[in-house]
Parts: structure tokens; sequence; C-alpha cells
């Protein structure tokens, strides 16, 4: 530990640059769930699977949970803190709550912004396209089967 | 889970990351994506001193296609393997390994080279303390004893990578350099079969490129992984075949390579083009190792082994016959 | 004008806003001022007796706030009933499987925290150990408790009609064995527990929990503390499926170290530790005797199950009745013998788990199957002929005041075609169904009932007082729907106060399936309550009686003259200058027979309604991989009345993703001398998107007589009865009867080759 140093870290969240002072050993999710209070960024098995810690990268999904603080400086990561414009939700949100696709709620944060990205890139994905797309978003509660018809909403309007 | 400290380098070009590796040695460990590393880490299988990220390279991004070679930087992303509409037309094994490996966001991330260079896996050893804790150290922990293999002398870990398989499959090669020098080595030379030293790289030494060779005429490739998700899951078996023809349509490479199936990719190679299905089942049956160390039985994992190997040649053939 | 304003329609849950924007808290995303890090230290022996712990060095390392072992947790026992107290919060004598607590620390960051855990010194004294059911029970065994002789934690022993007569007297008789490894409720949100005290010694705690003064009680024995000094906090929860419903031991170390340092702690579990130290499903060996008659009508049923347990009791009583109480309910049965052994072994602890013993279940379904192929007699008929019908009562002596099950077999077979298909598919394509029943709720002393307030504002809005906890399946908007309805008021009007000791008065909590039917009802008398006394205000101003007034749209109004209304905020105002209390009370106590105990006495109504329900599935196999892929899945239950049809589809959906998918095809708990080997996400395989089939959903009503609205319950039967459709869908496909599962490739691959050898013949 003693060798290990403290190091200024420049982070851009939500169009936000925050500066955090930690050791390298800290995960961009630590980072925005203990010193940035963004606890919207969930952690379920901090080992890569289950997406509950999904951040976008520059607009692409990655894993906070395995991804160092220290590596994304100068990128952009989005939270779902940043998802919301003003006092609404945002359509991807909305059509999550509209069509049941939140129970528990501990897995929808990640879930919903795998399927911004993927609405992003793709806006009339097939089902087969949503489902591949939200297989690394592990969801306990629903069965993803509302999830899905959340999604395919969005993907019907955008045609 | 906590990450263990280090101290972290992050270089911004090929030079300066060797001068950082040829100094630090074995205490330095590359992080490309760093999903295979930071859960060893996590898990407290390695700790090292330093941790460098590669991610800031400039030149080893990308994939460059020519006339004899293709070249792929060893810092491209599996997505963008798995998506590039010439890797799709030239060489379907390796693009259907991409597109299969982990899940869409892990492959945001993952690299072709730390795919290349992930440490083998067994049940046994890829644990947290919470398992580890009070076991008996294995070989790979630097103990003398196997805990999946009752008596076992050797450690018996499993390359569970999909790129390496498909890219065998085509005969790839890899560009490794240090400081001061550079070589070129087949990617079979660059495992060892040894599950507790899987890869015959230095400590100083960085891979920079993946070479794939153009294969001369007609060529159909494949590649089958078996899973019990449709996505996330390691190959708990997989095979990558490769046929090519003669310009007068004759069969003169077969080759299946099978992951999964032990420390290293195995290579079944049909010099004598031989096509028949069952026999190449048979041989990548005899060849797979079936160790009770990952998710299913052993027995079965091999037994899939040959029916990966016959439908992937299969594919194969039906994909040269189509003339892709 | 319709029946309903918000009862019966699909409405937006009024929570789950919150959360798709990341607003909503679990307890690990609290962050108090000064708060520390808690860390816990496990065994690492499955059985060893704990000679000596140091923790001197740990003490001193810079940072390290408190050191917690037995000593100051004064080796309090606890235990569900009283006859089932052996857990130790620290154990001070001996560990009993790996992963068990033996100190913890609380540091003011997680580096330091772990780094002190390596630092505790613990010498144990290595003891053998049992990690089956076998050769927990074999003579000579190693013992895991003095008062558990034989290692047999719990004997259930039911004996109804004549048995051995039903036997003699029945055409044909078979007789199976069943079994399961562990499964795991990999709840999406790790366990995570936050603990602080204030000056007057007043104890705030949150945790998801499956009811809060589940968790109140305990601590205020072991903190020797009165009640009203524990406040178990309202926290988002994510996930129980049968679980976090009893004290956790991370709950009082977190308490004791906030006690100790007097800052807040905060202790958050990896997936290992929620996989290994929270609680598992038992796994199980069920040995089943079934006679029917010559039309397939079960005439005796003679099962023993036994049940591994791991190292404590737990809620073993109920976990070793409710398998069998299911299948009572679900199937007529009236000779029957049921002999449950829970076994204690040096694994972890099992509770109770939504799909209740996927052996016991999917064995008595599938053993209906055999029996009828043998009889000429299709699965479904089978089940027609066996259903559980309105009327009945159980071999227990239920009374079973509503049930469609039969219109649940029914409606399932339409949807899926079964007539076209059972029998008529091509090779290794099969069909099967399976069918289930649950409770909601048991006998539970003197927590059996619930408890609502209501408040009013003067502008009309009200806030609404429950114990009832939400785990994620929506109960809190189901609080929202009732209370909205019944005072005419809209969601938005209607506040929540749940799931909080300090506040909210006694409810069983959600572990048994029991918040719609006791604590709905109990939120619907307290609006009632609230309604009586605004309507006798207003019926005054009218000059025309109580029973003639409505309530609806935010108006009170002469039902046959809607015109004359009152806004509800005027007769509010109106109450509160003549100085009329309106705040209201409500209180359900279900109608179960008190004198009725899981093991000394399992006799007597259970529970007041029970849901049934049916699923058939429909899969194809690969003959060479055994790999299972499931085309369509149908599921229907008898919910009583759906409140809300949407919450109800999806916890259909996730029932079958689990019970199902999951259940039947890839988890399980895979172990090594008492360890874990498959504690992460990539080795727990939990089903993914992709994986996922087709799912129908049909909701059956029959309108309970007692339920709120004639609602009962929602999902419950269907995780269970997805489990034992898969698995009579694959046995269909395969030709082959599977009697241990899951049904994963190898095992399919396996049948087929035997079957193609002829060494299988069925
Ligand atoms: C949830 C999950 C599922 C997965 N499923 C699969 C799967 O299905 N199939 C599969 O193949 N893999 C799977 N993986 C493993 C995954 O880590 C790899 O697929 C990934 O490609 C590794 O790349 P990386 O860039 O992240 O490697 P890193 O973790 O950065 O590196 C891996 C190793 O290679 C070394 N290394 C990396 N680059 C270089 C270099 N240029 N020179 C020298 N050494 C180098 C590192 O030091 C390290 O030891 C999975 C991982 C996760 C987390
Ligand atoms: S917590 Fe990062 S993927 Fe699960
Ligand atoms: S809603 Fe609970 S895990 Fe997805």
């Amino acid at each position: 530990m003693s060798e290990m140093k403290k190091t200024a870290i420049t982070l851009n969240v939500n169009n936000e640059t925050h500066d955090i002072i930690a050791y390298p050993n800290k995960t961009l999710l630590e980072a925005l769930r203990d010193d940035l209070r963004l606890t919207g960024t969930k952690e379920s098995c901090g080992e890569g699977v289950c997406g509950s810690c999904t951040v976008l990268l520059d607009g692409a999904p990655v894993r906070s949970c395995l991804t160092l603080a220290v590596a994304v400086q100068g990128k952009k990561i989005t939270t779902i803190e940043g998802l919301r414009v003003g006092e609404k939700l945002h359509p991807v949100q909305e059509a999550f709550v509209n069509h049941h696709a939140i129970q528990c709620g501990f897995c929808s944060p990640g879930m919903i912004l795998t399927a911004y990205a993927l609405l992003k890139e793709n806006p009339t994905p097939t089902e087969t396209e949503i489902r591949r797309a939200i297989s690394g978003n592990i969801c306990r509660c629903t069965g993803y089967a509302k999830i899905v018809e959340a999604i395919k909403s969005l993907a019907e309007e955008g045609k | 889970m906590r990450l263990p400290p280090f101290q972290f380098l992050e270089p911004t070009n090929v030079e300066e990351a060797l001068s950082m590796m040829n100094a630090r040695k074995e205490t330095l460990k590359i992080m490309a994506g760093g999903t295979d590393l930071l859960n060893r880490m996590r898990f407290r299988l390695i700790e090292p001193a330093f941790v460098m990220n590669i991610g800031k390279l400039r030149d080893v991004d990308g994939i460059d296609i020519g006339e004899n070679e293709t070249v792929i930087g060893t810092n491209t992303k599996l997505k963008d393997i798995a998506r590039s509409p010439l890797i799709n037309n030239k060489f379907r094994a390796i693009a259907e390994a991409a597109f299969e490996a982990a899940s869409p966001a892990v492959t945001n991330m993952a690299t072709i080279g730390g795919n290349i260079l992930q440490d083998t896996r067994c049940l046994y050893y890829n644990q947290s303390g919470m398992v580890l804790n009070g076991l008996e150290r294995c070989h790979k922990r630097g103990g003398t004893i196997c805990l999946a293999v009752k008596g076992g002398k050797r450690c018996f870990s499993v390359c569970q990578s999909d790129m390496a398989p498909a890219l065998i499959a085509f005969d790839a090669k890899c560009v490794l350099q240090k400081k001061g020098s550079t070589r070129t080595v087949a990617l079979t030379e660059l495992f060892t079969g040894n599950g507790v030293t899987p890869f015959a790289i230095g400590a100083d030494e960085l891979l920079t490129k993946i070479i794939i060779p153009q294969p001369k005429n007609g060529v159909g490739s494949a590649y089958r992984k078996l899973r019990l998700r449709g996505s996330v899951d390691y190959p708990l078996a997989s095979a990558a075949a490769f046929v090519s023809v003669t310009k007068d349509g004759e069969v003169n490479a077969c080759r299946v390579v099978l992951g999964s199936a032990g420390a290293s990719p195995r290579v079944i190679d049909g010099r004598s083009c031989e096509t028949h299905l069952e026999s190449i089942a048979q041989k990548a049956y005899d060849s797979a190792e079936g160790i009770d160390n990952l998710q299913m039985p052993g027995a079965y994992r091999r037994k899939m082994a040959g029916v990966l190997a016959k439908r992937a040649i299969k594919a194969a053939m039906d994909r040269l016959k189509e003339g892709m | 004008m319709e029946k309903f304003s918000y009862i019966g329609k699909d409405m937006k849950r009024i929570d789950t806003a919150s959360k798709s924007t990341g607003e909503a808290l679990f307890a690990a995303d609290l962050a108090l001022p000064r708060m520390l890090v808690g860390k816990i230290l496990r065994s690492p022996h499955a059985h060893a007796r704990i000679v000596a712990i140091d923790a001197s060095r740990a003490e001193k390392l810079p940072g390290v706030k408190a050191v917690l072992t037995a000593r100051d947790t004064c080796g309090d026992k606890w235990g569900v009933f009283k006859y089932t107290q052996d857990q130790q919060f620290l154990p001070t004598e001996k560990v009993r499987y790996v992963g068990e607590e033996v100190a913890a620390v609380a540091a003011v960051d997680e580096d330091t925290a772990l780094e002190a855990l390596s630092l505790i010194d613990v010498a144990y004294e290595p003891l053998p150990a049992v990690f089956t059911i076998e050769d927990a029970l074999s003579p000579g065994a190693p013992q895991l408790h003095d008062v558990y002789p034989n290692n047999i934690n719990i004997h259930v022993h039911i004996n109804v009609g004549d048995v051995e007569k039903g036997f003699a007297g029945s055409h044909l008789v078979r007789e199976d064995t069943f079994a399961a490894p562990e499964d795991s409720y990999f709840q999406g949100e790790p366990y995570a527990v936050a603990a602080q005290f204030d000056h007057a010694g007043n104890l705030e705690i949150w945790m998801p929990n499956a009811g809060p003064h589940l968790k109140s009680k305990p601590l205020s024995n072991v903190l020797k503390i009165p009640l009203n000094k524990v406040r178990v906090r309202k926290i988002t929860i994510g996930g129980a499926f049968g679980g976090r419903s009893e004290i956790s031991p991370a709950d009082v170390i977190c308490a004791f170290l906030a006690k100790k340092t007097q800052r807040p702690v905060k202790i958050v579990y990896t997936r290992e530790e929620n996989t290994v130290c929270t609680r598992q499903a038992h796994s199980m060996i069920a040995r089943i005797k079934t006679g029917v008659d010559r039309e397939g009508r079960v005439v005796a049923r003679d099962i023993t199950c036994h049940m591994d347990g791991g190292a404590y009791s737990s809620t073993g009583p109920i976990a070793t009745s409710v398998p069998f109480l299911c299948m009572e309910q679900a199937y007529r049965m009236e000779n029957v013998r049921y002999n449950g052994y829970r076994v204690l072994t040096n694994k972890p602890i099992r509770g109770m788990f939504r799909t209740h013993g996927r052996a016991f279940a999917c064995g008595v379904d599938i053993q209906l199957d055999r029996l009828g192929e043998a009889l000429g007699i299709d699965p479904l008929t089978m089940r027609l002929r066996n259903a559980r019908q309105t009327g009945d009562t159980t071999p227990t002596k239920s009374y079973v005041a509503s049930c469609g099950l039969t219109e649940t077999i029914e409606k399932t077979a339409k949807r899926s075609r079964w007539a076209e298909k059972f029998g008529k598919l091509p090779p290794y394509h099969g069909i099967g169904i399976g069918c289930n029943s649950v409770q909601t709720g048991f006998p539970m002393g003197i927590r059996g009932g619930s408890q609502a307030f209501i408040k009013l504002n003067e502008d009309g809005g009200v806030t609404v007082i429950t114990g009832i906890v939400d785990n994620g399946q929506g109960n809190d908007h189901m609080i929202v729907q009732i209370a909205a309805e019944e005072l005419g008021l809209t969601p938005d009007d209607i506040q929540l106060i749940t799931a909080d000791t300090e506040v909210t008065p006694s409810d069983p909590g959600s572990y048994s399936m029991c918040e719609t039917f006791i604590g709905g009802n109990a939120v619907r008398l307290a609006a009632q309550d609230v309604k009586k006394k605004l309507f006798r205000i207003v019926a005054e101003e009218f000059g025309v009686g109580e029973e003639d007034l409505s309530a609806k749209n935010r108006k009170i109004f002469v039902t046959k003259n809607p015109e004359q209304s009152i806004s509800i905020t005027k007769a509010v105002r109106m109450a509160l200058t003549r100085n009329e209390s309106i705040s209201g009370e409500g209180s359900y106590w279900p109608n179960v027979d008190w004198k009725r105990e899981w093991v000394k006495n399992p006799y007597g109504q259970l529970s007041e309604t029970f849901s049934f329900g049916t699923v058939i599935c429909e899969v194809k196999v690969d003959p060479e991989t055994g790999q299972v892929e499931v085309l369509e899945v149908t599921a229907s239950q008898d919910v009583g009345y759906a409140l809300n049809p949407k919450v109800i589809e999806g916890q259909f959906e996730g029932g079958v993703a689990m019970g199902g998918q999951g259940g039947m095809l890839t988890e399980y708990l895979q172990w090594h001398e008492g360890r874990v080997l498959t504690p992460t996400q990539l080795g727990y395989l939990v089903p993914l998107a992709i994986d996922m089939p087709k799912i129908n959903d049909i909701i059956v009503e029959t309108i309970d007589p007692k339920g709120p609205y004639g609602a009962k319950e929602a999902g419950m039967s269907v995780a269970m009865s997805a489990a034992q459709a898969y698995c009579g869908a694959i046995s269909n496909a395969v030709g082959i009867y599977f009697h241990e599962y899951p049904i994963t490739p190898d095992k399919i691959l396996k049948a087929i080759e035997e079957k193609k050898k002829g060494d299988r013949k069925e």
C-alpha cells in the first residue's frame, strides 16, 4: 500500500468535470459511487457479467467494475443520472416505466443505458437484436419479456 | 470486490511501453481491455506492483487488410472484429469467434491481444478467497497438487479463448516486440501447453500485431462454440474449422482447431485433406482433454469437442461450396 | 360507470420512475456522515473448533475503529422458533460451514478493513465434516449440534387416511426417487446493511428484508434494547424470492459495530458472500410412491423427503413442510403419508425459496405422467382428474375457498394447443405440463396479522402507513391502488410510509405470499374506516344515509344522483372544523388455525386461501449435444383477482425464468468439500434475455371470497409449475423421464445414448 500513490483523476461525467484524488486501484464504479455519489450505477457481480454497473464511455456501454478510473480520463462518461432531461424522464426510461420493465429495479439503470446505446446505434432493432444487445445484462425479476417489449416500443417509434 | 494496490503506468507509444516493461519485467502486468486481468487481480490471484495500460498506444489498433496478409492490431476490440465486413467476408470463423465471445458489452472493451493472452482457467483456480482460503495450493497457485484431478502431477487449467482457435485455423502469426528487438512467430508457438505458464512470451515482450496470411484460392471457415447460455459465457468446448481448395477445386488443407480442450488450442491438421466428418470428430475427441474443471463434466465436454469439430467442418465445407 | 377506477387496471407502478433514474436508494447506496466500512472474517473450514481468536494486531492497525468477536455478542443464539435456536451470531465454540462469520471489523475504508481482517489470528482445530445427506445420516457420522441426534434437524410427519390400504386397493403403484442439488436466490442486489446509533441509544438500520418486523425483534433481543429503540427503516430492495426474511448475522454485526464505534457502519456483501453466506435453497432427495385407480386418480401417496439444510435450522420447519403442502393443495390425495427430514451438513444455511424444491414438485408431476402413460392416459387428463376443486379440504385440513386450477389447466392447454401437439410432435420435440399451488400466509403467531393507518391532509390527500414491504414485486403500488380506489382519490393523492418499524404497525412480511391478501385487506379496511368517517359528515350535510354515498374522482357524491357531490378536500375541512377524527385504522387477521404447528400439529387451516397455477412448455432437444431450445411457454394462474394485470404478468414471466428456464436447465451449485465452486454470476447461470422463450400469460380469476377485491397471490405457483412443465417437456422430447434436476445437456445426452443402446427402457 505504501508504494501506491494517490493521484488526481479528472473525470467527465454527464457533461460535468469532476476531480478526485484516489489510488489507481479505484475502479470507475467505485469512483462514481463513492466519490461522486452517483449511486445509480450498481454493483451486482463485480466481474463483468451482469451489466448492473454499465455506463457509457464515449457512447458505448462498458462495465465500470472492470474499468480503472485513472484510465478513462478525457473520455465522456454517461451514467443513468445523466439520461434524464430536466424534470422529464428520457423516452427510454419512460418506456421502461410504462411497460412494467422494472420490478426490483436493481438491474434497471444498466439495462436502460444498454437499451439507450442500442437505440442510438440502431433505431429499429429486431427482437433478436434487442435480446442479444441486452444479454450482458442480467435481470433476476422480470424474465425480460417486458424489458424487450419496452425497447421494442421505441424501436417501432424509430421506424 | 476491491482490487489490490498497484502503481499505474500509461505509455503513449510503443517505445515508451517497451522501456517501461524492460525496466520492470515480471513486476509489471499489461492491461489492454482489462477484462481478464482485473478479474484475476480482484481475486488476488495476481498482485502486480505495476499495471501498464496500453489503451493509449497508437498504431496497435485497427484492421489492415492487405493483399497477402491482414494485420490486426493487438488493441483492436472484439466488437470491431465481429462487425468488420471484410473479416466477415474473408475470415468468417474469426468474425464468428469474436461475435460469440463474452457478451456485447464486454466485447466493447475486450481486445484481440488480451483475448489470446488471457490466462488459462479452472473452477479450482478462478475463485475468490471464499473458496481458496483454507484450500491447499494447486500447481497454478505455486503448490504441488491438482484439485481437479486427484494425484494430478501437472496443471490442467484450460485455455478458453474464443479467438485463438479461430486465428490458428487461419495459420495466424503474431508480432512480439521488446526493447531493441522484434520477432514474428506462429500463434501456435505462443502457447506452451503448460497450464501454470501457458504462454511463451517474455515479461518484457509486447504483443503488437496479429498477422493472418491471405489464403489462396477458395476457403471456407466456421467457428462453433458450446455454452449453456446464449451469451456471456466462456466456451465449454469449441472448434474452428478451415478448409481450402486448389485452383481445381481440390481440398488441399483441412484444419480443425479446438478451444477449451486443454491449456492450449489443439490443432487437428488434416494434411491428407481429410474431410470425413466422423473421423474428424473422433480425432477431436481423442485430442481434447476432458477434465472436470469447468462447468460441465469433462467427459461431456470431450464428446462435444467431437460434435463441434464435425459441425464446424461441415459449415466450412458448405460455405466453401457457396463460395464464401 | 365502471365499477373500479384503479383496481384491475394496467397501471404504471408508482415506484418505478425513481428506479429508472438511479434515484431509488438501495442499502449499499447509503452514505452517512462519518460512516465506516464493515467487513466480516469468515471461516475457511467446514467444521472446526475455535481454539482462540487474537485480534490485537488488527486493533492496532491505523484506521481500524472496532473489532468484533463473539465476546461482544455474548454468544447469543437465534432461531425462528423456540425449538430451533441454534445459530450464534458469532460462534463461540465451533464453525460449521465455510463462510460462517467469525469476527468483524469497522475501519475508515475498505482497504484498511480488508487488511485488518488478515491480521486477525484465529486458531482452529479442524473437525471431520459431512457434506451429503447420506454421510450426515450414516452411523458414526460427525455431529453438527448436540441437540440434533443423527444430524436430523427437523422431522415433519403427516399421516392422513390409510395409506397401506390405499396402495392395496390401487390399480397401479409406482415408486421413484428424485433428486436435485442446491439452487440459489441470486437476487440482483447483493446483501448490504447500514446501521447507526444515536445519543439516546436508538438503532437505525437499513437492509433488504422481507419484513422489517422479522428483523427488529431479534435485534432487540440480542442488543438487549426495547423494540421501540430498533428502527428498521424502509429501503429499496433488490429482490428476495423467499430469502432475506430472517435476521442475518450481518445485521447484528453491523449494529454492534455501530454501537461500539458510535459511528454509522455499512457492510456490503460481495456476490460470493451473497451466494454463500445469506441463504441457499435446499438440495433434496424425494422418494415418492403413488397408487392410482384405473382412471388415474390418486388413491394413496407416500413421500419421504430428505433435505440438506446446511449447518443451522433457519426456517427449517417451514421449508421442510412447504414442498409437500404445495402439492397436497394442488392435487387431491386422500390417503397420504409424508415424512420430511431436514438433515444438517457442514454446508451453508438453507432457507425458503420461491420454487420450494425441484425434486419434490417435478417428482410428483413426472410420476403422474409415468402412471398416466402406463394407463394410456395423457398428462393433461391425469391433471384434470386429480386437480383440487373449490370447496375441497386438503389432507392436512385446510378448506379451499376458491380454486381455479381446472380452469388454468384447460385454458393453458387450449392456448398452447396441447391436443394437437402431445404425442404428435416430431422426434426430439416435446411438450409438458405442470401444476402447483401456494399459500397466502401461514399461522405466524402474534405477527400473523397486518394493521394499517391512514392519515388525511387538509387538502384531502392521504398518507398510508403500513408494515407491508416491497421486495420488487410491486407491493407499494398495490397499497396505493387499494387506497385510491377505496377513498375515491387518485394515486397522486396517496403517499406511503411503509416497512419502517418505528412508524408502521405489525405485518407478517412479504415472504409467505401474504402481502396482498393480509396486508392488502388491512389497507382496504383502513381506507374504509376513513371513508366511513367522511361519509358520516357528508351524509349529515346532504341529509342522506351514509350507505347512499360513493367516493370517486376526489369527490363524495350521492350514488343515485352524482350531481349532488362535495369534494373530498371540503369534506376533510368540514371534519377538521368539527374536531372530528378522520384518520383511519384497519386490521386484518387471517382466518387460520392458530393451533396448527409445523412439527407438533401439522393439521388445521394453514392459510386462508391458496393460488393455483399451470404451465405448459414446448421444447426441442439437440440430440447430438443434449441442449434444449425452449420454443414456447404458456403460464397461467388463478390469482383470485388481478389488481394490476401487467404486474401479474411480470411475476409469471419472472417465475418462468427462475423456475423453468433457470431451475430446470442451468441453475445449480457445484461443490468441493463444502465450498461453493459456482458462487459468481459466471458460475451460477441465471437465464439471459437471449435464452428466454416466448411466454404467453393467462390470468384466471376466481374472486376469492375473502381476498381484497377477490385477490390472492401472483406468480408463485407459476414459478413452481414452470419447473414441472419444463421437466415434462424435456422428458417427452427425449422419451426418457428425468429424475435428477436440473436437466443439463450432459444428462440429456447420456439418456439419449442409453436409450439408443437399449440400456434404459422407459
Ligand atoms: C463476463 C466475461 C465473459 C467472458 N467470456 C469470454 C468468452 O466467451 N470467450 C473468450 O474468449 N473470452 C471471454 N472472456 C475473457 C475476456 O477477458 C477476453 O475475451 C478479452 O478479450 C480479453 O481482452 P482484454 O483486452 O480485456 O484483456 P486484458 O485483461 O487486458 O489482458 C489479458 C491478458 O493478456 C495480457 N495482454 C493483453 N494485451 C497484451 C499485449 N499486447 N501484449 C502482451 N500481453 C498482453 C495481459 O497482461 C493479461 O494477462 C470473458 C470475460 C468476461 C469478463
Ligand atoms: S457489476 Fe459490473 S458487470 Fe456486474
Ligand atoms: S428488476 Fe430486479 S433484477 Fe431486474
